[in-house]
């Protein structure tokens, strides 16, 4: 057998490709989630904030701006990944790099990279807006980073999974819809644990969403209401375990090869 | 002399069960013209699809001039050049981009990668349409667009899946000169084709699929006594011999 050498040139093109794309869409993939940003952004700085006393010294609006950017990453990772391979499958053009000297890691790798641009992009454009609200603040910059790109990554392959297991569009949505969005809703984007009654504090401590908030939470204010070091093993425990199933995943050829 | 193609015992049997290719061994010479026939449904899609990696084979080996495409796959892509039936492109990219982008997949440097385009998207009188996404084409031209795609990476064995598939007859005559001359460069090339006339002006070699097994094999002269056209409908048992020979 040959040695295996990365193929750069290869990588680099699937990025540049799936980048094309998405640009192709700006309203659809940017746009929309900056402008429902800012709604939340508006609703909870000015309407509800005011009327709600100050989580761990921070005012209202401080403390659920990383929930909201959360909710956004997450979205945008798993939209652009499902949406991306499933229309490959659906249109065949994944036949493109199937037939090409291409590795499985390097199809993988060249998804990945575009889910952390698109999501990169859409934290940024949501700090901007924010920061016209005067409320931004980065209070550790590489644990910010830390959970951008790790939680882009858990989302990405989750998007990579549905997206191979899918049949129709119908199916493209079921985990957003019955997973994502509401364990995202119970996960603190908008609460503390400790606000929730005694007996349902589980929902947030069972739920590794609300792991993801509370370190981007503490990246930009501070503010802690749980382990971070089990956040941290949570969230990397799932991004190797995702990662293997997507790697054996493409090994098999399910959902890619007849 | 290491085949070009070396197939040994494919066997592809899809989920559901069905067996679509059946214990297949063939092996195609370097820089022969092979013509791959047989009817809908008998295998020939899925034989190129084992070959090309886009379907896994259930048992056999498969050699690109001596590569294992399954054990060394990526080596043995680098061989190989498609052009599919069904156009798998994104619809929405421009004729450049699915040409070079495809170059970019191979691990061609920028340079390149646009000097074979414009050499590729010029000989396909292409050029005026590069700009155009791939869905504002014609028929035609997007079968164009396709086989530049299959050629970018100068492929040593090109597999043709229907290329002539819907075109008009200029660009069937021209494809034709294109693809003889591109055997007589050296390049290898597997054909499928309906037309049976397009295989017996360009093949040297034939063998015809029925049932996912090869039931005829050998060098076009074998099929000619009675004519390609009863040899095929004999081999496939469309017909029976005498009815076939006669018509």
């Amino acid at each position: 057998m040959t040695p295996m050498t990365i193929n750069w040139i290869g990588l680099w093109t699937i990025i540049r490709r799936d980048t094309s794309r998405i640009l192709r869409v700006p309203i659809q993939v940017f746009v929309a989630p900056w402008i429902s940003a800012l709604m939340f952004i508006f609703i909870f700085g000015f309407v509800v904030g005011p009327r709600i006393a100050t989580i761990g010294g921070h005012r209202y609006l401080e403390f659920v701006l990383p929930g909201i950017l959360m909710m956004n990453i997450i979205n945008a990772a798993f939209l652009q990944s499902s949406s991306q391979i499933y229309f490959q499958r659906f249109l065949r053009y994944i036949e493109e790099a199937l037939v090409a000297p291409l590795s499985y890691v390097e199809m993988i790798a060249g998804s990945l990279s575009v889910v952390i641009v698109r999501c990169v992009a859409t934290a940024l454009g949501i700090l901007v807006i924010a920061a016209l609200f005067g409320v931004t603040s980065i209070y550790n910059l590489p644990e910010f980073l830390f959970w951008v790109v790790v939680v882009a990554t858990i989302f990405g392959l989750l998007g990579i999974i549905v997206a191979l297991w899918a049949k129709n569009f119908e199916q493209l949505s079921v985990l957003n819809v019955f997973f994502i969005t509401p364990l995202t809703f119970i996960g603190g984007v908008f609460n503390t644990a400790s606000m929730l009654p005694p007996w349902l504090r589980w929902m947030a401590y069972g739920n590794p969403f609300f792991y993801f908030v509370n370190g981007l939470r503490h990246s930009m204010i501070g503010f802690s209401d749980a382990s971070e070091t089990l956040g941290v093993t949570v969230s990397l425990a799932m991004c190797a375990i995702l990662g293997v199933t997507v790697w054996r995943l493409f090994f098999i050829g399910y959902g890619l090869r007849e | 002399m290491t085949p070009a193609l070396s197939i040994s015992n494919l066997r592809k049997v899809y989920r559901r069960g069905t067996v679509a290719v059946d214990g297949l061994s063939m092996t195609i010479a370097p820089g022969d013209f092979f013509g791959f026939l047989g009817p809908n449904g008998a295998g020939k899609s899925t034989t190129i699809h084992c070959v090309t990696g886009i379907a896994t084979p259930t048992s056999g080996t498969i050699e690109i001039f001596g590569v294992d495409a399954v054990k060394d796959y990526r080596e043995a892509r680098r061989l190989i050049g498609l052009s599919p039936q069904e156009f798998n492109v994104d619809p929405f990219a421009t004729a450049r981009q699915i040409v070079e982008w495809m170059g970019g997949y191979f691990g061609m440097h920028a340079a390149e990668r646009k000097r074979r385009a414009d050499e590729l998207l010029e000989r396909f009188d292409l050029t005026v349409h590069q700009k155009k996404p791939f869905r504002e084409l014609s028929g035609g031209l997007k079968r164009r667009v396709i086989l530049a795609r299959a050629l970018i990476h100068d492929p040593k064995l090109l597999i043709l899946d229907e290329p002539t598939a819907g075109v008009d007859v200029e660009l069937r005559r021209d494809l034709w000169r294109y693809l003889q001359e591109l055997n007589r460069d050296g390049t290898t090339i597997l054909l499928t084709s309906h037309y049976l006339e397009e295989v017996e002006r360009l093949c040297r070699t034939i063998a015809i699929i029925n049932a996912g097994k090869i039931v005829k094999h050998g060098p076009k002269a074998d099929f000619m006594s009675a004519g390609l056209e009863a040899a095929y409908l004999t081999a496939t048992g469309a017909e029976p011999d005498h009815i076939a020979g006669a018509a």
